[in-house]
C-alpha cells in the first residue's frame, strides 16, 4: 500500500485504503475481467497440468451413455394425515443464545430442516433473524459433531460407550453425592433462558443442596446487570424501544448485532429512517472499534474504549450545566459528574450530543455496551431518568434470576474450588470453558485434575478432550426445550428431526442427574408448561404454544427507584487515562462469524465476510491507519506481536479506518484446535491473553513482526466500476447516493438527478412486453445496517457452496448477494455505507447478449434466468456484467459432502456442478411455490406473498420484493419513490432492482 | 534421405478403384456416428421402455384397469402438489387387510405395515435433477395422466412410454391442444373427444375456456 496522501479527502466514498490511495493493484483489479487470480490456475506444473487434462478427458468419457442411478421412492408406511410429501412445512421454535432467545420458523422438507427464518409472532425476532441464528442449521448437520459417547482415561480419542454404560458408571457416583448432600458436585453450564432447565436446576439444588451450579458466558453482559444493581440496588433488565427514540447515544454499544434484542432494535430503528414524514432519528456513536451501530450512526466519534465513560461523564456535566436536574436519589452524583470536566479528554462534538439529548427530552435513549464498567451503565441510567427517557424509550423489568452470581465471580470461585480439591465430580453442560474461560484461571489444567468429569457438548472439543466422559448433546433443532427472549417472552423449542448422533439435551441430562433416571425431554417440558398454562384446557393451550412458538406476554415493565451512595463508583470513572506511546488498549470483541468460538466449524459463517473488515476465515488485529503507520504495518496481513504481562501473541494486522487511535481490537473465538475440519487452524486464538481482570480490555504493547499472512478479505472483490465512463472520483457516489435529511426535504429527488439517464425510448434487442407479473426489488440504503443476514439466507436457500480460504482469497467467493462496504471521508474517522448487491435482473441484460449457448435468457416476467444445464462455462456473461454479481463454479464444490451434510440442501433448487455459472434468481423457486397454487386455486397473487430469502430475513425491512405491474404493491410504491434510483442505469441496463438513496440526519443539518 | 527412388512403395493399380469407396466411408462415417449417437443416446432410446422390477409385483393392469380404481385413490396429492405421492403402506392395507390378506406377494407390504419401514419402490419416471415438474399444474388444467404415463391401466409392470425429454415437453407446451381434456376427466385412460371432433379441436376449446397459456420460459421448469 502506498503512503496515504493526507490531502486525499477529495474521495468521499472508498472501499479500502488501497482504493483510496489509488494503489496500482486495485486499479489493475478493477480493470480485470475477474477478481485477482480468479481466472488463473495457481502455477500448475506441467505434470499437474497433464494430470488435470487427463482426468477431464477420462471424466468426459464416463459421463455419457449411461442411465443415471436407480432411484428409490420410500413412502411412509403410515403417512400422517394432511401431510403432503415433498412440500415445505414450517415449524415454530426458539433459539437460545447466551441466555436470550429469538423465535424461529424452520422450514422442513420431508423431515429435513433446510432453512431457518424468524418467527413473526416473536417480539425478539419479528420475522427476522441474524446470520448466526441461521448458521445453527449447518451446525446441526455438521459431520464433525460428536457422534457418540466416549470415555477417556487420560489422553487420546477415548473408548466408544453407550448411554447404558454411562448410567452404570454414573449411578454409584450420583448415589454417593446424594448421601453427602452433593458437596463435591459442581455443574458448569452456559447461560440458558429455559424455564425447564431452571426447574431441573432447582431439582438438583434440592437433591444436592451443597452442589453448586456455575454459569459462565465468555460474552457476558453482566456489566449492565451490575450497573442496575448499583443504580437501583437490585439487578434489572434494561429494555430499549428505539421506535420511541429520536436521539440515540450508543456508547461502545452495538444495538443491532451485539445485543440480545438486536433484531427488534433494528426493526424499530429502521422504521424511523425513511424521512418521508420529516421524522428521522439521529444516532450518535462513541466507540473504539467500528460496530454496525457506529456504521449506521449519523455521527461517530472514535474514542479509546477506556475513555468512553469519560465522554459520557462530560456529556452529563454539560447537561447539568445547561440546567438538567438529576432524579430523586441521584443528587449525590452531581459532584462525581463535575469531576469529568477536568479530564484531559474532550471533544467539541460532546457539547452537541448534550444539547441534542436535552432537546429531545423524553424522546432519547443512552445505551452503554457490555464492555463498559457497571458504573458507566448506572450513570447512563441516571441520565435517562433525568432526561425523562425512562418510561419511554427506556424501560426496566425484573431480572429472571436475580440471585445468580455474576459470571466472572462464579467461574473464579469454581477455579479456586478446583485448585483447593473441593470438587469430586464436575459436569460441564455445553459451552467450551477450557477454551474460553479467562486464561489466568487456568481452567483447562484444573479440569484435567478432576477425576470424575462429565462433558455434555455438541462437539468433542477442547473441553471434552480434558474430560472423562464426552456425552453428545442434542442440538436445539433435535430436542424438546423451551426458552425466553430477552424481553421475557417464553416459547417452546420443538425438535425438527431425530437426534442425528443419538444426543440428549442439557435438560434431559440435568434431570437425569437429579432423578437418577431418564425422562424424555418432551415430558419435562410439558411438566414445566403445565404450571405456566391454565390447567383447564391445557392440551389446547399447549398445542397453541407449540404451534405459535410463543406464549404471548413479556416481563412487565416496572419503575425502579434509585438507590443512594454510588457517586464514588462514578467518580472513579473519571480516573480513566488515555493510552499513548507504544502502549495500546487491546479490546476483545465478539466475532460476527464464530460468535464466542462455537461456530468455528460452520462454513457459512466462517466464510461470511465480516461487515466491517470483509475478512473471511480469519481474525486479525484491527488497527487504525495512523497506528499501523507508526508500527510499520504497511499492508493487510503484516504480522504484529502483542505483548501483555501474561503472555504474547503474534497475529496478522488489518488496517481498519475508523478504529480509534491507540486501540486495537481482536475478535475472540478463532484459532480453535478441536473445532473440526473447517475451524481448526482458522484465525488466531486471543483467549490466552484474556484474564479475569481484563475481560474486555487490556493494555498491550504492539510491535511489528517480520512476515505476513494471507488474509482473505473480500473488500476489493467484485468491484463495480464505471471506470472509463466517468472520472473515477465520482464513481462510488453514484452507486451509493447519500443525502442529508435537510437536502431530502429541499429536493426529494436529489438522488435521481445525480446522474443523467438518457430518457429517450429505451433501446432493447429483446423487446418483451411484461403483461403478467413483472417482478422487481427495491433496497432501501437508509435502513440497511450491513449485517449480511441476507447473504446467509440466500446461501441456505439456494444451496450456495462454501469454497474455502484459498478460493475466497482468489476472488472466487460464491455468495449471490454480497454487502458492499464503502468508507466515507477522513481515513481516521470515516463514515460507512453499505450496499447489498445482487443480480439486478436487467431488462436489457448485458450478460444475455454475450452467452454463446443461450444459457442465460429472459423470461416473460422479467427474470434474467440462468439455465445451468445449458451453461458451458465460457464466463463471458460474468465478464460483461456491470454489477459483477455472477458466480462461477471453478470446482465441484460439493465433492466432499457427506450423507449428513448433504441433508441441508434445499430440494427446490438445483445443486450446481463444476463449470457452471450461477447467480441470484430472485428466488424463482419461491415465486413458483406461490404462483402454481394460486393459479390452481384461480386467485391472483397478493402483494407480499412472494418473498425472496434475502427480503424475508432482513431485520431492517430494507429489501422489498413484488410485482411492479401491481399498482398497489409495496415495491411499485418504492420504485416510484423520490429517493429511488437505479445503479448504472445510465448504461441502459434497465435494472429491476433499484435502490432508495441513503438518508442521514447529521446535527449540523438541523434547521 | 537418399534411398533409391525405385524402392519407393507404390499402391497397386486396383486401389484406384477403391478411392470413391474410401471417400464415401471417410465422409459418411462421421455422419453415421453422429446419427448413431443421436439415436442411441436420445431419451427416446434410453428411457422409453424402462421397466425396472419393483419390490412388490403390484399390477396397475389389475388395480387401475380391471378393478377401475381411480389413480387419485393412491396418488392422492397429484392435484395439490408437485409430486404425485406414492401411496403409504397404509393405503394398500386399507383393502389388503381383508382381501388376499395372506398372499405371499404382499409379504413386504405386511412387513412394512408392522415395522413402519417403507417399501423401497423403484422410480420409473425419473427426470433430471435440474428439472422441476409440478403435477398439480398439469392435471388441474386438463392434461390427462395418460399423456405422459401411457396406458398404465394396461401395464402389469409400469414402464416409461414417453421420452420425457425437454424437446418432448416443449412440443406439448407449444401445441397443447391435442393433449387437453376436461380437467375433471384427467384420470380416464380411454377418454375420447365427442365423436365428430378431433382432439385438437376439442382441446382448443378447453384451452380457450380455461385461458391456458403454457409457458416456454426456462424458469418454468429449471431453478
Amino acid at each position: 500500500m502506498p503512503p496515504l496522501d493526507p490531502k486525499s479527502g477529495g474521495r468521499a466514498l472508498w472501499r479500502s485504503l488501497d482504493d483510496l490511495a489509488g494503489d496500482k493493484a486495485f486499479q489493475d483489479a478493477v480493470g480485470r475481467e475477474f477478481p485477482l487470480y480468479a481466472d488463473e490456475m495457481l502455477a500448475p506444473s506441467r505434470r499437474e497440468f497433464l494430470m488435470l487434462m487427463g482426468a477431464s478427458v477420462a471424466l468426459a468419457g464416463m459421463t455419457a451413455c449411461r442411465r443415471w442411478p436407480v432411484e428409490n421412492i420410500v413412502p411412509f408406511s403410515h403417512r400422517p394425515e394432511g401431510y403432503v410429501p415433498g412440500e415445505r412445512l414450517q415449524f415454530a421454535t426458539s433459539y437460545d443464545r447466551n441466555g436470550a432467545a429469538i423465535g424461529l420458523l424452520v422450514s422442513s422438507f420431508d423431515g429435513r430442516p433446510i432453512k431457518i427464518e424468524g418467527n413473526p409472532l416473536h417480539p425478539m425476532s419479528l420475522g427476522a433473524t441474524d446470520p448466526i441464528a441461521q448458521g445453527t442449521l449447518l451446525q446441526m448437520y455438521d459431520p464433525d459433531r460428536s457422534t457418540g459417547l466416549f470415555e477417556r482415561a487420560g489422553q487420546g480419542e477415548g473408548t466408544p460407550r453407550t448411554w447404558d454404560e454411562f448410567a452404570v458408571w454414573a449411578e454409584p457416583i450420583l448415589a454417593r453425592h446424594k448421601a453427602s448432600g452433593g458437596a463435591g458436585l459442581r455443574i458448569l453450564a452456559e447461560p440458558s433462558s429455559s424455564p425447564t432447565l431452571l426447574a431441573q436446576k432447582k431439582r438438583l439444588e434440592s437433591v444436592y443442596p451443597q452442589a453448586v451450579w456455575v454459569e459462565w458466558d465468555p460474552l457476558t453482559r453482566d456489566a449492565e446487570r451490575e450497573g442496575a444493581r448499583l443504580a437501583f440496588g437490585r439487578p434489572l433488565r434494561r429494555h430499549l424501544d428505539l421506535g420511541k427514540a429520536d436521539v440515540v447515544l450508543a456508547l461502545d454499544a452495538d444495538l443491532f448485532m451485539d445485543d440480545p434484542a438486536g433484531l427488534s432494535h433494528t426493526r424499530a430503528w429502521a422504521r424511523r429512517r425513511k424521512g418521508e414524514d420529516g421524522v428521522m432519528n439521529r444516532v450518535w456513536a462513541v466507540e473504539a472499534g467500528y460496530s454496525l451501530t457506529g456504521a449506521s450512526a449519523d455521527h461517530r466519534i472514535p474514542v479509546q474504549s477506556a475513555l468512553v465513560p469519560v465522554a459520557l461523564g462530560r456529556i452529563a456535566a454539560r447537561m447539568l450545566r445547561s440546567g438538567l436536574t438529576l432524579s430523586a436519589g441521584c443528587e449525590g452524583l452531581r459532584e462525581a459528574i463535575e469531576r469529568f470536566e477536568s479530564h484531559a479528554f474532550d471533544d467539541p462534538r460532546l457539547d452537541t450530543i448534550a444539547a441534542d439529548l436535552l432537546a429531545a427530552r423524553g424522546r432519547g435513549a443512552i445505551a452503554v455496551g457490555p464492555r463498559q464498567p457497571a458504573a458507566a451503565h448506572a450513570l447512563a441510567m441516571a441520565l435517562d431518568a433525568a432526561l425523562g427517557n425512562s418510561g419511554n424509550a427506556v424501560t426496566y423489568a425484573d431480572d429472571p434470576e436475580p440471585a445468580r452470581p455474576g459470571h466472572l465471580e462464579a467461574i473464579a470461585k469454581l477455579a479456586s474450588d478446583l485448585s483447593a480439591g473441593l470438587v469430586e465430580t464436575l459436569v460441564i453442560l455445553g459451552g467450551n470453558p477450557a477454551f474460553d474461560a479467562p486464561a489466568d484461571l487456568d481452567l483447562a489444567k484444573r479440569i484435567g485434575s478432576v477425576s470424575q468429569t462429565i462433558r455434555v457438548g455438541l462437539y468433542d472439543d477442547e473441553t471434552s478432550s480434558l474430560c472423562r466422559w464426552q456425552l453428545p448433546e442434542a442440538h436445539y433443532l433435535e430436542a424438546w426445550g423451551d426458552a425466553r427472549g430477552w424481553d421475557g417472552t417464553a416459547g417452546v423449542v420443538q425438535p425438527l428431526i431425530e437426534p442425528l448422533y443419538g444426543g440428549r439435551s442439557a435438560i434431559e441430562i440435568a434431570a437425569y442427574l437429579a432423578a437418577g433416571a431418564w425422562t424424555p425431554g418432551y415430558e419435562l417440558v410439558r411438566t414445566t408448561w403445565s404450571t405456566r398454562l391454565p390447567a383447564a384446557g391445557f392440551e389446547k393451550a399447549w398445542r397453541r404454544v407449540v404451534h405459535d412458538g410463543i406464549e404471548a406476554g413479556a416481563a412487565p415493565a416496572l419503575t425502579p427507584v434509585f438507590a443512594a451512595g454510588w457517586g464514588g463508583e462514578v467518580a472513579r470513572l473519571a480516573e480513566a487515562r488515555q493510552l499513548g506511546g507504544d502502549a495500546m488498549e487491546l479490546l476483545f470483541a465478539k466475532s460476527s462469524a464464530v460468535h464466542d468460538g462455537r461456530f468455528a466449524n460452520c462454513g457459512w459463517l466462517v466464510e461470511l465476510p465480516d461487515p466491517m473488515t470483509k475478512l473471511t476465515w480469519d481474525n486479525a488485529a484491527l488497527l487504525s491507519p495512523s497506528d499501523a503507520e507508526a508500527l510499520g504495518v504497511k499492508a493487510i496481513g503484516d504480522l504484529v506481536t502483542m505483548s501483555l504481562p501474561g503472555g504474547s501473541l503474534v497475529l496478522p494486522a488489518f488496517i481498519l479506518p475508523g478504529q480509534a487511535k491507540g486501540s486495537v481490537t481482536v475478535n475472540l473465538g478463532w484459532g480453535r484446535s478441536r473445532a473440526g475440519r473447517v475451524g481448526n487452524g482458522a484465525g488466531v486464538d486471543a483467549y490466552p491473553l484474556r484474564t479475569a481482570a481484563s475481560l474486555w480490555r487490556a493494555e498491550a504493547k504492539l510491535a511489528r513482526t517480520p512476515g505476513s499472512a494471507m488474509l482473505a478479505t473480500t473488500q476489493d472483490h467484485w468491484v463495480v466500476d464505471t471506470l472509463g465512463r466517468k472520472e473515477e472520483q465520482v464513481r462510488a457516489e453514484e452507486l451509493i447516493r447519500t443525502g442529508t435529511l435537510a437536502e431530502y426535504r429541499a429536493k426529494p429527488e436529489f438522488a435521481r438527478e445525480m446522474v443523467e439517464v438518457p430518457h429517450a425510448a429505451p433501446i432493447s434487442t429483446y423487446p418483451i412486453e411484461y403483461n403478467g407479473h413483472k417482478w422487481g426489488m427495491a433496497i432501501d440504503l437508509s435502513s440497511c445496517i450491513g449485517c449480511a443476514a441476507c447473504s446467509i439466507a440466500c446461501q441456505a436457500e439456494n444451496n450456495i457452496p462454501v469454497v474455502g480460504r484459498k478460493e475466497t482469497w482468489r476472488g472466487r467467493d460464491m455468495q449471490w448477494i454480497r454487502v458492499d462496504r464503502y468508507f466515507e471521508g477522513d481515513p481516521e474517522s470515516p463514515g460507512l455505507a453499505f450496499q447489498p448487491m445482487t443480480c439486478h435482473q436487467c431488462e436489457n441484460a448485458p450478460c444475455e447478449q454475450v452467452c454463446p449457448v443461450a444459457a442465460t435468457v429472459h423470461d416473460h416476467e422479467g427474470l434474467n434466468v440462468m439455465v445451468y444445464n445449458r451453461c458451458v462455462g465460457t464466463r463471458y456473461c460474468s465478464n460483461n456484467c456491470p454489477y459483477k454479481v455472477r458466480r462461477f463454479n471453478y470446482f465441484n464444490n460439493h465433492k466432499h459432502e457427506t450423507a449428513v451434510s448433504m441433508m441441508v440442501y434445499n430440494p427446490e433448487v438445483t445443486v450446481r456442478m463444476r463449470g457452471v455459472m450461477e447467480k441470484c434468481s430472485y428466488c424463482v423457486q419461491r415465486i413458483n411455490a406461490v404462483k402454481i397454487p394460486a393459479k390452481n386455486a384461480g386467485r391472483p397473487i397478493s402483494d407480499g406473498e412472494v418473498v425472496p430469502a434475502c427480503a424475508q430475513v432482513c431485520p431492517a425491512e430494507a429489501i422489498a420484493f413484488g410485482d411492479l405491474n401491481d399498482p398497489h404493491s409495496r415495491v411499485r410504491a418504492l420504485h416510484d419513490d423520490a429517493r429511488c434510483y437505479g445503479v448504472l442505469e445510465e448504461i441502459n441496463t434497465r435494472p429491476r432492482t433499484r435502490y432508495l438513496a441513503r438518508l442521514r440526519n447529521p446535527a449540523e443539518g438541523k434547521a | 534421405m537418399n534411398q533409391d527412388r525405385q524402392s519407393t512403395y507404390s499402391f497397386p493399380s486396383w486401389v484406384d478403384d477403391l478411392k470413391p469407396l474410401l471417400a464415401a466411408v471417410g465422409l459418411g462415417l462421421p455422419v453415421v456416428l453422429v446419427l448413431l449417437f443421436w439415436y442411441g443416446a436420445s431419451p427416446a432410446t434410453t428411457a422409453v421402455g424402462y421397466a425396472p422390477p419393483q419390490p412388490v409385483p403390484y399390477s396397475h393392469a389389475l388395480h387401475a384397469g380391471q378393478l377401475g380404481i381411480d389413480c387419485r385413490y393412491c396418488h392422492d396429492t397429484v392435484e395439490v402438489a408437485a409430486h404425485a405421492a406414492i401411496p403409504a403402506t397404509q393405503t394398500c392395507m386399507n383393502c389388503h387387510t381383508n382381501i388376499r390378506a395372506g398372499s405371499a406377494k404382499l409379504a413386504l407390504v405386511r412387513e412394512s405395515n408392522v415395522t413402519g419401514m417403507p417399501v423401497p419402490w423403484v422410480r420409473v419416471h425419473d427426470l433430471a435433477d435440474y428439472v422441476y415438474f409440478n403435477h398439480s399444474a398439469h392435471v388441474r388444467r386438463g392434461v390427462g395422466c395418460v399423456e405422459c404415463h401411457g396406458r398404465v391401466d394396461k401395464m402389469e409392470v409400469v414402464h416409461q412410454t414417453q421420452p420425457l425429454s425437454m424437446g418432448w415437453c416443449l412440443d406439448c407446451h407449444r401445441n397443447p391442444d391435442a393433449h387437453l381434456r376436461p380437467p375433471e376427466l384427467v384420470t380416464q385412460m380411454d377418454w375420447q373427444p365427442p365423436a365428430q371432433m378431433t382432439r385438437a379441436a376439442y382441446g382448443r376449446q378447453i384451452r380457450e375456456k380455461y385461458n391456458l397459456n403454457p409457458s416456454e420460459d426456462c424458469s418454468t421448469c429449471h431453478r
